[in-house]
């Protein structure tokens, strides 16, 4: 487990984060891309590839807190899924849903299966890892129940809510990911709830013995997570325009990938959203990239495997014990 | 050393008969009730001799995946190392090389891909779980670059015979196999000093570093056999199906790990017995069989995976911490 350290505050602190190295690397890549192609460094192309990880973004809020907070959630993807066919089936005009109430409908659906993911982990006790990964499986399984549906989305407010530009430069989208950043980040260093959410995830056992509610608190950082899934499950129907069960697989690797890289430890307790922003620029020109150096479409997996393998070999590295023995 | 076993680590053991007892006991019942159900093709040579094959790819990975399991770690990269091996023996073949060389090269395959879950978890020190997680993305990555997305036909007499073959013209081959690699993973987990230290290991690592195990080596060990065993039930997967496809394999991790944990290895290592998991991989090949000769959609046996893996755990959670309250 990760030593409990404080936030990062001030610039001498902010050197020693890992975010720093990650501007090197994003400015490096810039410039490699550009020369590749030069259509890489225009606003059309920015655009883009903001509007391309928007669903990441508001799924790497999510799982940050989770992860904050020493734990893990392997369901994003498919609790996006759900909360995406469930609501493009309630917009069909057989149903008839208002668009406010499909807002409710989704959000509830998100919470409630963070919710049952943070009482499986906690109040039964079992590791996050298999818990979320049994649910995985389960909510992809339960997406499946409307799959000869196929919705497809015409309702104007929706088609409107993840593609929308304003001034025809700045998506939507990632207005939504700075307001959620913002917001998570000054709950975190400014409310009680936060700083008990990097104690827990500093030292569970310390936390507990102070007297801190962890188990609430836990529940809370999934409920949080599922919230945000379903904000992601929307702008997925949104941007894609219909409803398909199998929405966001393999979203989870994905968000993984950049959480990790930005800096957030895995056992918890660490990491900052400014880093998360600069990680999901980094992946996200890298797959509008590789898209443009015409890169095989298998190879990108591997691309993708690699990094996240490679980011967590860092990761390791960085938050090594000084007495590693086994 | 003293001898750690599942029985004498658990505590508040009342029970006469163990907790693999009970799980055989299960899977009779279980048996003898599909049986009943699915008359007349449940209990038929036309679904158990395929049900079986199916069985022993499944089995022998889960007999090594415990070793690892018990030694405190998980391997998640056995479902890509199956596709990756597949699609390797399918090109090899269409090259024209000759099949006892195919089989030597993806066993070679399936040992770097160990290895290097090894060298992620023991060198640099990587969560296993993480780590490989990410490797399953580059092994199943790398099987869909080398096949390009397609199905290719794997058929040569050595490949042909590993999946296919019979044994005596009795015994089907990969029930052999089946059955060696469980003797083999019993006898070094109950009957050698390395098996004793992998449990060492698993209940308390600093302790056993403290004592002279290295424990490094044997973790790493671990991660080099699961990789070659996966890498053999690729063989034996491409073999029964005659294909080799970078979709083999893929969500197998969950019916093994599932297997696994249902025949009582704990999570956190320290606690697991071969034969426990035997009983849970054939219980959970004797359920998923049923269902799917009862008609019911992949996709809500995808339910019925999930839950169960969240059930046996649960109820594995649930009963340690009662017993630790009774202490």
């Amino acid at each position: 487990m990760a030593k409990p350290e404080k936030q990062y505050s001030g610039f001498k602190n902010f050197l020693r984060t890992p975010t720093p190295t990650l501007i090197g690397l994003y400015i490096v890549m810039i410039i490699i891309f550009t020369i590749a192609d030069k259509n890489f460094l225009t606003v059309q192309n920015f655009r883009g590839i903001f509007n391309n990880f928007a669903v990441f973004g508001v799924l790497a809020s999510g799982i940050m807190v989770v992860m904050l907070a020493g734990g893990f959630d392997l369901s994003i993807g498919s609790i996006s899924g759900l909360v995406g066919i469930v609501s493009a089936v309630l917009m069909m005009d057989k149903f008839g849903v208002p668009t406010p109430l499909i807002f409710v409908i989704a959000i509830v659906i998100g919470c409630s299966v963070g919710l049952i993911n943070g009482l499986i982990i906690t109040k039964i006790g079992i590791n996050p890892i298999i818990t979320t990964l049994g649910t995985l499986a389960i909510i992809r399984g339960v997406c499946y129940f409307w799959a000869n549906q196929n919705p497809r989305i015409y309702n104007v407010f929706i088609q409107g809510f993840g593609r929308k530009f304003i001034a025809d430069i700045v998506p939507y989208t990632t207005i939504y990911i700075i307001v959620f950043f913002i917001i998570l980040a000054l709950i975190l260093k400014f409310t009680r709830f936060g700083r008990n959410l990097f104690t827990i995830g500093g030292n569970e056992t310390l936390a507990r013995l102070a007297g801190i509610p962890v188990d609430r608190i836990k529940i809370i950082t999934y409920v949080i997570s599922g919230f945000f899934c379903s904000i992601a499950g929307l702008l997925l129907i949104s941007q894609l325009g219909s409803g398909r069960p199998e929405y966001g697989t393999g979203a989870e690797l994905e968000v993984l990938t950049i959480v990790v890289l930005g800096g957030v430890a895995v056992g918890g307790g660490k990491g900052n959203f400014f880093g998360v922003f600069i990680a999901l620029l980094i992946i996200g020109s890298i797959a509008n990239g590789m898209v443009m150096l015409d890169v095989p479409i298998y190879l990108r997996q591997v691309v993708k495997g690699v990094l996240l393998v490679l980011v967590i070999s860092i990761d390791a590295l960085r938050n090594r014990r000084n007495l590693q023995l086994y | 050393m003293p001898e750690i076993k599942a029985s004498s680590v658990e505590p508040g053991k009342k029970a006469k008969i163990s907790n693999t007892g009970i799980l055989f006991i299960v899977l009779v019942v279980l048996f003898a009730l599909f049986s009943y159900v699915g008359r007349p093709f449940f209990f038929s040579t036309l679904n158990l001799v395929p049900m079986l094959n199916n069985l022993s790819f499944i089995g022998i990975i889960a007999a090594v995946l415990t070793m690892v399991m018990v030694s405190g770690d998980i391997d998640f990269s056995i479902g890509g190392n199956i596709g990756l091996t597949a699609c390797l023996v399918a090109l090899l073949l269409s090259k024209g090389l000759p099949g006892w060389l195919v089989v030597i090269i993806a066993l070679c395959g399936g040992a770097i891909m160990g290895a290097f879950n090894g060298f992620l978890a023991t060198v640099i020190g990587v969560n296993s779980i993480i780590a490989t997680i990410g490797t399953m993305f580059i092994w199943r990555g790398i099987g869909y670059t080398l096949s390009n997305g397609e199905s290719m036909l794997a058929m040569n007499p050595v490949i042909d015979y590993i999946g296919r073959g019979f044994l005596f013209k009795v015994i089907p081959f990969p029930i052999v196999i089946f059955i060696v690699v469980f003797v083999i993973t019993y006898v070094i987990m109950n009957l050698s000093k390395w098996g004793r230290r992998i449990y060492a290991i698993g209940t308390n690592p600093m302790a056993s570093y403290l004592s002279g195990i290295n424990v490094k080596k044997v973790k790493f060990v671990g991660f080099l056999l699961c990789g070659i065993t996966a890498s053999l039930g690729g063989l034996i997967l491409t073999s029964l199906s005659a294909v080799g496809m970078p979709q083999h394999g893929q969500g197998l991790e969950l019916v093994i790990i599932s297997g696994i944990v249902l025949g009582g290895t704990a999570l956190g290592g320290g606690k697991g017995q071969i034969l426990g998991t035997l009983a849970g991989i054939l219980i959970l090949s004797v359920l998923y069989n049923f269902l799917t000769i009862m008609n019911v959609y992949y996709f809500y046996i995808q339910i019925v995976q999930g839950s169960v893996l969240v059930l046996v755990v649960a109820t594995y959670e649930i009963r340690q911490s009662r017993a630790l309250k009774r202490v």
